[in-house]
């Protein structure tokens, strides 16, 4: 029951956290309401399988970031948009921005530490964190775009037969 | 046509291609579907087109059907932000030109519409994002405390940055501000002991700044070969997200808090 609730809190959030940065891209609110819940099933599903079935932050972001981009391309020219422009926001709350920074803070304590055993700890943080950003990071590009190259039909036609009119 | 007809037909529809392109990129779009959109307006108006896409111009070609005459321009990116509403709404064009056949001078009337359509109301944005971030920290495990600390950092950041693009502040400048700011708001919780997650508070009150898409396009881009845009995105997203950390170590600095 704990872990339903969970479930839904992380859907919830991650659904406005998905709106939120989308509004940072311009992107139209016509296409927020499929980043939402692109962002909703891919971050309950990454939550999932980290808490329930302890799967490595790598895997569960790119297994995500696959299921998103799979689910994108039948909804692009339902939205009238290419896919990637509401799929990429719907990434966002996935981004690993905490490690990202703390990459960099490491790389600031490295050149503030005094003594080898300092320098080297602040080391290891700075690649650990930094390596785990970049493999996130490239894990679910290579999972939100692989869908895109498959059905390149589907994903580069999904404005066609929109007018102004 | 005689030579002079179609070079002024190349000229024009080369000045709308490069212009299209360059809008395209500015806009935050992939390379791959840059070379698309701009494969499927070529087809339609009866050239071939070669396309350099460097990070900071466009560089195109146009040949027309025999391959004895051309035209090339070079054009800058216009924008500068990533912009999903211009994307689809160039995107769209691209298949108007196709299915109403669309002449380049009606097509470039067009574009120059989509250039000037209106961002999103300032203040919603304001408001959403700081929503978004407070749902972040809520999502890292942060107690209802810490994420009315993140809205509020957020709030104060991110219209601290809305102020300085305005004011065509450089950008790394903005994010150095911003995320200065947003950390000395953020490390509250700490100082007054509002919140039991003080350091959840503190450490996402920043990432509203992290440039997110320009990550996701380098990877891309990198898979579709587009080796020089990847790794320029992959840079400025890079130079970006340190900014942020200076700030934010600024902020720490200030207010006295282990960086880890």
């Amino acid at each position: 029951m704990e872990l339903l609730i969970e479930i839904i809190q992380d859907i919830f959030f991650s659904a406005i956290a998905a709106i939120g940065f989308a509004s940072i891209s311009n992107t139209p609110f016509s296409a927020m309401k499929y980043c939402a819940f692109l962002a909703a099933i891919g971050h309950s599903l990454r939550f999932v399988m980290m808490e329930s079935m302890e799967v490595h932050i790598i895997v569960a972001a790119a297994i995500a970031a696959f299921v998103i981009g799979v689910v994108a391309i039948p909804l692009a020219p339902k939205a009238k948009c290419p896919p990637e422009t509401f799929s990429y926001p719907a990434l966002l709350p996935m981004i690993p921005g905490m490690y990202a920074y703390r990459a960099v803070q490491g790389l600031v304590m490295c050149l503030s530490s005094s003594g080898e055993e300092a320098f080297m700890h602040y080391f290891y943080l700075m690649n650990y964190n930094g390596l785990t950003c970049i493999i996130v990071v490239a894990g679910m590009v290579i999972g939100v775009t692989m869908p895109i190259f498959v059905f390149k039909r589907i994903a580069f036609s999904a404005t066609q037969n929109v007018t102004n009119d | 046509m005689d030579d002079g007809e179609i070079h002024d037909y190349l000229k024009s529809t080369c000045l709308f291609l490069s212009k299209y392109a360059s809008a395209l990129l500015g806009c935050g779009a992939t390379c791959i579907r840059i070379e698309k959109n701009i494969g499927r307006i070529a087809d339609t108006f009866g050239v071939h087109v070669d396309m350099t896409l460097l990070p900071a111009h466009v560089i195109v070609v146009v040949w027309d059907c025999d391959h004895t005459h051309s035209y090339n321009c070079s054009a800058k990116p216009i924008g500068g932000m990533t912009d999903f509403c211009r994307n689809i709404e160039l995107s769209k064009l691209s298949w108007r030109i196709v299915e109403k056949n669309l002449s380049c001078d009606e097509a470039a009337i067009e574009l120059d519409r989509i250039l000037s359509l209106p961002q999103l109301n300032k203040w919603i944005v304001l408001l959403l994002t700081s929503a978004a971030n407070a749902s972040f920290c809520r999502l890292f495990g942060g107690d209802f405390k810490a994420v009315g600390i993140v809205f509020c950092a957020t709030l104060l950041g991110f219209f601290l940055k809305q102020i300085m693009i305005e004011d065509k502040i450089d950008l790394r400048i903005t994010t150095i501000a911003s995320a200065f700011l947003a950390s000395v708001v953020g490390a509250s919780g700490y100082l007054f002991g509002i919140s039991n997650t003080p350091e959840l508070a503190l450490g996402t009150s920043v990432l509203f700044l992290i440039p997110g898409i320009p990550y996701i396009n380098a990877g891309s881009d990198l898979f579709t070969n587009h080796y020089l845009c990847a790794v320029s995105r992959f840079i400025q997203a890079v130079i970006l997200t340190i900014c942020l950390t200076l700030g934010l170590c600024g902020g720490m600095f200030l207010m006295q808090m282990k960086f880890f």
